[in-house]
């Protein structure tokens, strides 16, 4: 187990040096993820009936977004295209060391330069979050970046396939978009579409840690949260891990 | 045996479809493939510490088979154990005993990293004991000019510098079998040199078992005391370079001085040279002593050796043989 957080720690620091070279790119990905709460916050702003708490919620969703942001269908799929993968294969570490460090190292380095972002809107905005409710929202904001990560990256698993990720992994962000709580909080979705976003594994990804985090939710509500959250991380687990094994089956058998 | 291939056949299957708009069209309903048999039936077996070449044209099969090796690509069938492990399972103990080193592309790393970054994640990949590193490091540097660039990130280094630290990476581990694809591909002559050098000692001091795929004729004579010669996906030979050489090329080469003033020793051989009283004469190979012993007794000879053609000679006598045949 030593090793095995010795060689994540490892990758982390590595990746992080690497993509030290690509701030600027790195701020067009903060830019990125922050454009959609934004234009949401901004529409929901002047809706009377979303209530006093949506510019907090959507500070809240664009922190979420920047430390779960994942871009494996840029880095991942790539190393599949361009064969890269095959040195991957043969490092004696589990294959997912790879592609989660640098996940965590651009989740970092999005979060480093998103914070003049989120100081900004905060000051504009005027936000209050309880620091009990930010308590609550910790767990759910890991779930969310782990599960966030195990849905891009079984979809840049396509890669394995097809040479079109891209539009398979938009799809995906689409569905995280309209379902996860960034077009629209889901208290404001109309039944029975808010029933199905809740069931669905996107508002896990990114709206309801920023529920939690601003105290919008019951008890009871919460506690369906977790547990829904929780099934889909080991369900999409199950996802990422049967993929991994067709893919590279695949690719070790039509070649390289 | 470090490495046993029986019967070993990979083929893959690839989509076909006849040109023009309708095709196309027929083709995303109805897709047809083909199969390409890019190995075939290949059996070989390379003692532990041997150096081998393992040749052929472009799409021969060499790399498909070396990926197979190092554990990549699974065959369609047959059998293979390296260090007595099934490669393509990719068991932790046995990646450590191997490297898969590209000349195209020596090190994987990302390019901000410094060279001796990239020396401390392998340290921790592999498990190397700190004594042990700094031991390996240092002779790893001292034989391949290191110093110099270990401080430096990878995406400042030329090609030369890259396949040096690339060499240097994958062997700080202490690998016991080498799979070398092209290693000196790109390279000037004394940076192929010093890597052709260094590859030679680290096998005869560790005993690493080596197999080389390569297109420089000048690595192979260097390295590779036994050639597999691959074509179509089979092996065309196995053996030493004098048997390919005298396989696929008859005839040897005698190099011949005289001092008499008009000579006529186009009745030993082909001329392939002359150049005033030196001479250049292809020579069968079963009269290359009746020829020579005629030239002795017959002309005043200042000087008079027998050569073996070059191997990119044979080679590409070869080639020319397999593609007719």
């Amino acid at each position: 187990m030593s090793r095995l957080l010795r060689l994540i720690r490892l990758e982390i620091w590595r990746q992080i040096i690497g993509w030290s070279g690509a701030w600027w790119f790195l701020v067009t990905l903060v830019i990125g993820q922050a454009v959609a709460p934004l234009l949401g916050l901004f529409v929901w702003l002047h809706v009377p009936s979303a209530g006093a708490q949506v510019g907090s919620y959507y500070l809240a969703v664009i922190c979420v977004a920047l430390v779960t942001a994942s871009f494996e269908n840029h880095t991942f799929a790539q190393a599949i295209y361009s064969g890269d993968v095959a040195a991957a294969l043969l490092r004696p570490q589990p294959p997912v060391i790879g592609p989660l460090g640098e996940n965590l190292a651009i989740r970092l380095w999005m979060l480093v330069l998103g914070l003049p972002l989120i100081t900004l809107v905060g000051l504009t905005v005027g936000v209050h979050f309880a620091p009990l409710a930010l308590l609550a929202a910790l767990p759910a904001l890991a779930l969310a970046a782990v599960l966030r990560f195990l849905f891009v990256w079984t979809l840049a698993m396509a890669a394995f396939w097809t040479e079109r990720v891209h539009a398979v992994v938009a799809f995906g962000g689409a569905l995280i978009f309209l379902l996860g709580g960034s077009a629209a909080p889901n208290a404001l979705l109309p039944d029975p579409l808010r029933t199905i976003a809740q069931l669905l594994p996107f508002r896990s990804m990114l709206g309801f840690p920023a529920e939690l985090a601003t105290g919008a939710l019951t008890p009871a509500d919460a506690a369906a949260g977790y547990a829904i959250s929780v099934l889909w991380t080991a369900a999409l687990g199950c996802c990422a891990v049967g993929a991994w094994r067709l893919g590279v089956r695949r690719y070790t058998t039509v070649g390289a | 045996m470090a490495v046993t291939v029986a019967e070993l056949s990979m083929t893959y299957r690839v989509p076909v479809r006849d040109t023009g708009l309708v095709a196309a069209a027929r083709a995303l309903v109805r897709r047809q493939y083909r199969d390409v048999h890019a190995v075939h039936d290949i059996s070989f077996q390379i003692a532990a510490g041997q150096v081998v070449g393992f040749l052929g044209r472009n799409g021969a099969g060499k790399t498909t088979t070396m990926k197979i090796l190092a554990g990549i690509l699974h065959p369609t069938s047959g059998r293979v154990r390296v260090l007595g492990e099934v490669p393509w399972r990719r068991h932790n103990h046995y990646l450590r005993k191997i490297a898969l080193i590209r000349g195209s592309q020596p090190i994987g790393d990302a390019p901000e990293l410094t060279v001796l970054d990239s020396f401390r994640y392998q340290q921790v990949l592999y498990d190397i004991a700190e004594p042990q590193f700094r031991r390996n490091l240092a002779e790893l540097s001292a034989l391949l000019d290191l110093d110099s660039i270990l401080q430096r990130q990878v995406r400042a280094l030329s090609l030369g510098e890259r396949m040096r630290a690339g060499l240097a990476l994958a062997l700080v581990y202490r690998p016991e079998i080498l799979f070398l694809d092209e290693p000196t591909i790109g390279l000037d002559i004394s940076a192929a040199k010093v890597i052709r050098t260094f590859i030679a000692e680290y096998s005869a001091q560790t005993g690493a078992t080596v197999l080389l795929t390569s297109h420089s004729m000048a690595d192979v004579e260097s390295l590779c005391p036994r050639l597999i010669l691959v074509d179509d996906g089979a092996i065309a030979f196995d053996g030493r370079r004098d048997e390919l050489s005298a396989l696929f090329a008859p005839a040897k080469l005698i190099r011949v001085t005289v001092t008499d003033d008009s000579p006529d020793l186009a009745q030993y051989g082909d001329v392939l040279q002359r150049d005033g009283n030196q001479w250049l004469l292809r020579v069968l190979r079963d009269e290359v002593p009746a020829a020579t012993a005629r030239i002795l007794s017959r002309y005043a000879v200042a000087d008079l050796s027998v050569e073996e053609p070059s191997l990119e000679h044979v080679m590409n006598q070869a080639y020319q043989h397999l593609r007719s045949s």
